[in-house]
């Protein structure tokens, strides 16, 4: 032998970086590397013909490779480290796909039939290769949101839901039962001024006051424990747990510099698994002020980053923080109906655009509607309610819509409506279809929900086939493409204060939620939330099941980006956006979000086949 | 030796997508082929327009006894023990040459390697062959200067050029990586000039 076993380190190193040759035993790479040979494509060359047979697995090592299907239509740009050729390979068929290098390319070639074995031979090879199958992405998604046991992470002060229930120490015995009673609330923390002296609760008032016969005049320093067991904010939740059992009381005031923050209950920590949502809303209800509402509302977004971080996904934290809007909505419609007394006519109040679908986020605008029985003739009480309820929707941090979309303004009788609708549906215009839009997403709330079904009944079925309406909703799904290029040198906000930033609900989730919307509507289907939407359509046979996965699937993965990116910049104390930098985004998670921007690529593709929306623009 | 020679070089109309070439790198002490010494030789097969992996190679030359790397190991990073663990350099020729029987020698600043491989075979086999080479500098002379306009060499460096196409940058001075390195720049130079056959490219 006159040479050693060579390697040819660049190959090699390259390969160990990129998926899924990066999962190979050293030795396999190696032994593939041999297999290669390196091709040059100058820009503009087609590597692959769309129709013709293909040979190889391309495996691009600089330059950049435009995949359309048909040869027309932009599926991907594929870029280092990505590879092309491989459906046609597995499906021995000539190739769907047109390969074009758009800049001068170098790629690393690998003959099919050694491709072939590796797709038999190596689990990574074949996994990664395998076409993509219902659930591929929400599975991605999985991995990505790495649960933790994050209930060894919470703290003290992540428990506290409200602000402490206190009195002086010469409140009388009666007086703090009541206070207890109001609040409804287990124990009452006696302050002196501001700092903690002791605590009473439900035992104490069976224990030390009827059963000793102490006469409920007294003051409540009689009977209270002074010196009461207290911790720090930062004491762990599980922490709290043990302190509580060894010390055999049931709750714990969190103090800091002498000062109580709040209390924490045995039950607040039973409950901690899985139903914090539920301990907010059932807060929300025992609120008797908008003021105080606002309160436990501002618990919300808190409490579902929390949720995220314990790797719920996006649609289960849009559900919460929805519920928790609806809880606030209806508890300030009832404050209404408590202070001014019940409508005098039936009615509904309809929530509309993201809040109807389930999929609030962090920072949402507050949009809705009322619909009312056709024999009201004086609407005061429903304006004033409608005031009432966006003041306190919006103290609770539910920004007014710009677009004016509230109930303030649409408040219209049910025979209003179907004009209103009629004239949307029969007579679009473009500019008042894309305000109309948010009314095709809408939910009833609170009060009479026939008023609401017996509208929204109509109105689907009118919409229904009413094609240049469809016609003018599709145009605008389609208006706004996801940046399939966006991964190569990214597309960006090119100019303000999101300068190389991604705008990630415009040109991600809206494409989707339109694009789910217009198909819906043509389909008769009522129900308003995307996911539902694409179930439904699934299940009509609209969608075939591995688009409605793919769909479903891109859908669940962007907003997971996007409420992580919310949470993260409120966790900095930063007000939220939805503009994403490229470098938040781990590799992995950029190819995955380029396989959702693929999927909402292709709905936008369908769409416009059927509508022909580009005639119409 | 007798075999590379029995076997003949490609004719000079020979297309380019059939063109056997054999790029090639060598690391020497120095740049004079009477004074300086051959430590490593690389090469990579190119057929056509395929540069094909499994060819790839990478040739240690053990030094003689009292010869060393001296200073140049601080440009190729060879030392004197990786050398003196290589193979002797008439075997290293003769492996080399059998590589490129029937194939035209491609290299960067090819007159290097061709002097150092002629002036070897002449102590070894004690005859000089006349090698057909393609040599990328001057390609890409003409590449950037079409007439007959100075060209700073700066911009003729291997891997100056080869950013004009983006190609991607490598370790420079190892053997196999520059011969590497100058078969994908030789991919790119030809395409882009849209050259067709070796008479267009070679030279003697």
């Amino acid at each position: 032998m006159v040479h050693m076993d060579v390697e040819v380190a660049e190959v090699v190193d390259f390969l160990a970086q990129h998926a899924p040759f990066s999962e190979l035993t050293g030795a396999e790479r190696r032994a593939l590397a041999k297999e290669l040979s390196i091709r040059y494509f100058r820009r503009g060359t087609v590597v692959i013909e769309s129709g013709a047979p293909n040979h190889s697995l391309y495996i691009i090592r600089s330059g950049a490779v435009d995949i359309a299907e048909g040869g027309q239509d932009l599926v991907d740009r594929d870029e280092p480290g990505d590879s092309f050729g491989s459906s046609s390979l597995l499906s021995r068929s000539p190739s769907r796909y047109r390969a074009t290098a758009v800049e001068d390319t170098l790629a690393y070639v690998l003959p099919g039939h050694r491709f072939q074995q590796l797709m038999r031979e190596s689990d990574p090879v074949r996994d990664f290769y395998t076409p993509r199958q219902r659930g591929r992405l929400s599975q991605l998604a999985r991995e990505l949101q790495k649960s933790d046991d994050s209930i060894l992470r919470l703290d003290a002060g992540d428990m506290i839901v409200r602000a402490p229930i206190a009195a002086p120490p010469s409140t009388s015995i009666r007086e703090a039962a009541e206070i207890m009673t109001r609040e409804r609330v287990s124990a009452l923390l006696i302050n002196e001024g501001d700092q903690l002296v002791g605590i009473l609760t439900d035992r104490d008032l069976r224990s030390r006051v009827v059963l000793q016969g102490v006469p409920n005049t007294e003051p409540v320093s009689s009977v209270m424990t002074r010196n009461p067991v207290r911790v720090s904010p930062e004491m762990k939740a599980f922490e709290l747990l043990m302190v509580m059992t060894s010390k055999k009381i049931h709750h714990l005031p969190v103090v800091r510099d002498g000062r109580a923050l709040g209390l924490v209950s045995a039950g607040d920590l039973m409950r901690l698994e899985s139903s914090n949502p539920v301990v907010l809303i059932g807060e929300i209800g025992r609120r008797n002020d908008p003021e105080g509402i606002a309160e436990v509302a501002r618990q919300a977004p808190r409490l579902a980053a929390q949720l995220l971080d314990q790797g719920a996904n996006a649609d289960d934290v849009s559900h919460v923080l929805t519920a928790i809007a609806d809880a606030i909505t209806g508890r300030l419609i009832q404050l209404v109906e408590i202070d001014r007394g019940p409508a005098p006519h039936p009615w509904c109040w309809v929530t509309l655009g993201s809040q109807a679908r389930h999929e609030l986020g962090f920072a949402s605008d507050q949009d809705h509607a009322m619909v009312i029985a056709d024999e009201a003739t004086d609407l005061s009480w429903y304006e004033e309610a409608a005031e009432r309820v966006v003041a306190g929707l919006e103290l609770a941090g539910l920004k007014r819509c710009p677009g004016g979309a509230m109930a303030t303004n649409w408040h219209l009788r049910s025979r209003e409506w179907r004009r209103q609708f009629a004239q949307w549906v029969n007579e679009p215009e473009s500019k008042a279809v894309l305000h109309a839009q948010i009314f095709f997403d809408a939910r009833p709330v609170h009060g009479d929900f026939t008023l609401f079904d017996e509208l929204v009944g109509g109105v689907v079925s009118g919409a229904q086939h009413a094609q240049r309406f469809l016609g003018h909703l599709a145009a605008m799904a389609v208006r706004r493409e996801p940046p399939l290029t966006f991964f190569r040198g990214f597309v960006l906000e090119n100019s303000g204060a999101h300068k190389d930033q991604f705008d990630i609900k415009a040109g991600g989730l809206h494409a989707i939620i339109e694009s789910v919307r217009v198909l819906a509507l043509a389909a008769g289907v009522t129900e308003p939330a995307t996911l539902t939407r694409i179930e439904a359509l699934r299940a009509a046979g609209r969608l075939n099941d591995d688009t409605a996965a793919e769909l479903s699937d891109a859908f669940e993965f962007i907003s997971f980006l996007r409420l992580r990116h919310q949470a993260e910049l409120m966790a900095r104390n930063e007000p939220a956006n939805n503009f994403i930098a490229p470098d938040q985004l781990s590799t992995a998670e950029r190819r995955h979000l380029r396989y959702a921007f693929t999927a909402v690529r292709q709905i936008q593709q369908t769409i416009q086949y059927q509508w022909q929306t580009h005639l119409m623009n | 030796m007798r075999d590379f020679l029995a076997v003949p070089a490609p004719s000079p109309r020979t297309p380019l997508g059939d063109l056997p070439l054999l790029a090639i790198d060598l690391e020497t002490t120095g740049l004079d082929a009477e004074s300086d010494r051959i430590l490593s030789i690389g090469f990579v097969p190119v057929d056509g327009r395929e540069i094909r992996l499994g060819g790839a190679r990478e040739i240690v030359v053990r030094a003689g006894s009292g010869e060393g790397v001296g200073d140049s190991a601080t440009v190729h990073g060879l030392t004197d023990d990786v050398v003196a663990a290589g193979v002797p350099l008439t075997d290293a020729l003769a492996a080399t040459l059998r590589a490129l029987e029937g194939r035209v020698l491609l290299a960067h600043h090819a007159a290097i390697e061709t002097g150092f491989l002629a002036r070897a075979c002449e102590r070894a086999f004690g005859a000089r062959p006349l090698f057909v080479a393609v040599d990328t500098v001057l390609l890409g002379r003409e590449l950037l200067a079409p007439g007959d306009e100075d060209v700073p060499p700066g911009r003729l460096r291997l891997d100056a050029l080869r950013s004009q196409f983006g190609l991607p940058r490598y370790r420079a001075h190892n053997a196999l990586s520059d011969a590497l390195a100058c078969g994908e720049l030789y991919l790119a130079l030809t395409q882009e000039l849209g050259a067709t056959r070796l008479q267009q490219v070679s030279v003697r």
